[in-house]
């Protein structure tokens, strides 16, 4: 039971991509949005107008998380199972260690967002790990969120490059397909039913820690649908 | 005792062609056997089959009674060394490090001991070694984890003789002190035929001949001499194939030859050549589909 430990080691072999990439991506972002708030009027380096400007900076990590879902897999899985790991615990090992990441990263990011707040943007009106209504709570609920965020997209990038595994690159391709045509769907049968302001209402009365919620049982789901596909991926 | 790898009515279909039909064989645990056959057999289905990589469409493989796709209690006692492994970004002595969390009776001694022999740098990014070196890396993790059941798919491409005479003396070395069960897939027949215990060849998807080498050594014999002599002296016996250049003949006899047969051979001034297992296995998997004759012997 302890192979999906050893895998989760063996991605951590090349730590460059997995623990300081994330951070390079994040900190050139920051720094060109920091760069140009600088140089913005001396009148929008307030608090009060910071409250108001969000330039989502922060958003860079989280897809930049959605890529190592993506290369985790795609390059990594075949000398995986060479060496002897299941796919069962190669994938069980390569999404503890993608949610380990999250929750770290999640802190990291609640931990600058409080820098961010203390500071009144960073000097500067700066709000680029703030958020309106998403990422404007209490520390401990920014951390929830950002921890829930990013292992949502990670698996999703996982599911991605485990189908290319299987099917190729026609098997991706009609996977993007089913998931409009899913949307598409549920959009539809919202709008014939009229159940439009019900929807409308659910919304309304969701709440940050609510909402994050949902991304968590979405992840689960992309979760359970990548182990499904990895089970009879070959190399 | 269980045998160390079992296949019966093995098949795995692909969509316009059948790589492997029905393949029915058996391993017995401690012994070097050669999987031998052409390009596109069906060799790297079976191996990555047994390594529980690959599906069967139908029937199934057994590696000490177990099936190995994701049975960590069988994958765990199997190393596979493939011709064509794709590695991470990662360096040599990464590689051999991971390998060694995963094989129970992992030797880095011995591990250490090949790098050196084979001139392999530990600090090298494997995406920037030789396709030799590759290899190499290959054989060293295939040699290294001691696995009770070791496939290797053509694990030398690219490897020049010295290097690949390293390989079968290290090979011979580690499995006289740690005997495991090895499957070798390989072109090189004639230079890995001394390692040999017993071969299989696979010939389109189908088991053409299983044997211990030995029974194989002489089996078959190259006679040739004057048209008529070769005539007289085939006369009654299976014979393989026939070729005829101005006078002279050639015709491979297929059963073992006793002591009058030398004899009267050398009355009838006829060349007596024992077939090598190479030129048996061209033999036998090298012949057009159909038109394989009288290979019983």
């Amino acid at each position: 039971m302890k192979t999906w430990r050893d895998v989760a080691r063996y991605h951590l072999l090349v730590p460059r991509p997995l623990l300081l990439m994330p951070w390079v991506v994040l900190t050139a972002g920051f720094l060109v949005n920091l760069q140009s708030a600088i140089r913005a009027p001396a009148s929008r380096h307030s608090a009060a107008y910071a409250a108001h400007h969000n330039t989502g900076g922060a958003a860079v990590i989280y897809f930049y998380f959605f890529v190592i879902g993506v290369i985790i897999i795609g390059r990594s899985l075949p000398f995986g199972l060479t060496l002897g790991a299941s796919r069962r615990s190669y994938y069980a090992g390569t999404a503890a260690l993608g949610v380990a990441l999250a929750v770290a990263d999640g802190l990291a990011l609640a931990a600058l967002q409080a820098v961010e707040r203390a500071t009144d943007g960073w000097g500067v009106g700066l709000n680029f790990f703030r958020a309106p209504y998403i990422l404007d709570g209490p520390w401990y609920q920014t951390w929830l969120t950002s921890f829930v965020g990013l292992a949502l997209v990670f698996v999703y990038g996982m599911w991605f490059a485990t189908v290319y595994r299987r099917w190729s690159l026609v098997g991706v391709v009609a996977f993007s397909i089913a998931q409009v045509v899913v949307v598409t769907v549920a959009i539809l049968a919202l709008h014939s039913a009229g159940a439009w302001s019900g929807v409308g209402h659910f919304f309304a009365g969701l709440t940050a820690v609510g909402l994050t919620g949902l991304f968590a049982g979405l992840a689960a789901l992309l979760l359970a649908g990548g182990q499904a596909t990895i089970r009879r991926a070959t190399v | 005792m269980t045998p160390a790898i079992s296949v019966t009515g093995l098949t795995r279909r692909y969509r316009d062609h059948l790589a492997l039909d029905e393949v029915t064989f058996e391993v017995e645990a401690g012994s070097i056997v050669g999987l031998l056959g052409r390009n596109g057999a069906g060799k790297t289905t079976l191996l990555r089959i047994l390594a529980g990589q690959e599906f069967p469409s139908s029937g199934g493989a057994l590696v000490h009674g177990g099936r190995p796709a994701e049975n960590e209690a069988v994958l765990r006692r199997l190393v596979f060394v493939r011709e064509d492994q794709t590695y991470p970004d990662i360096r040599v002595r990464h590689a051999l490090l991971a390998a060694s969390w995963f094989y129970p009776n992992w030797s880095a001694e011995l591990a250490d001991a090949l790098l050196a022999d084979f001139g392999l740098p530990a600090g090298r990014m494997v995406k920037r070694l030789s396709r030799g070196m590759r290899s190499a890396l290959g054989i060293a993790i295939g040699l290294a984890a001691r696995a009770e059941v070791t496939l290797f798919d053509e694990p030398y491409a690219g490897l020049d003789a010295v290097a690949r005479q390293i390989f079968y003396d290290r090979l011979l070395a580690d499995y006289a002190e740690h005997p495991r069960t090895i499957l070798l897939s390989t072109h090189l027949i004639d230079e890995a035929a001394g390692l040999l215990e017993r071969v299989i060849v696979i010939d389109r998807g189908r088991i053409v001949l299983t044997a211990d080498a030995d029974d194989l050594r002489g089996v078959a014999t190259a006679v040739s001499g004057p048209v008529l002599a070769v005539d007289e002296f085939t006369a009654g016996r299976a014979v393989w194939g026939r070729r005829r250049l101005i006078g002279q003949s050639s015709v491979v006899v297929v059963g073992a030859l006793d002591e009058a047969d030398r004899v009267r051979a050398g009355s009838l001034h006829l060349d007596l050549a024992p077939l090598t297992l190479q030129q048996l296995v061209v033999q036998a998997a090298g012949q057009p589909a159909g038109a394989r004759e009288r290979t019983s012997a």
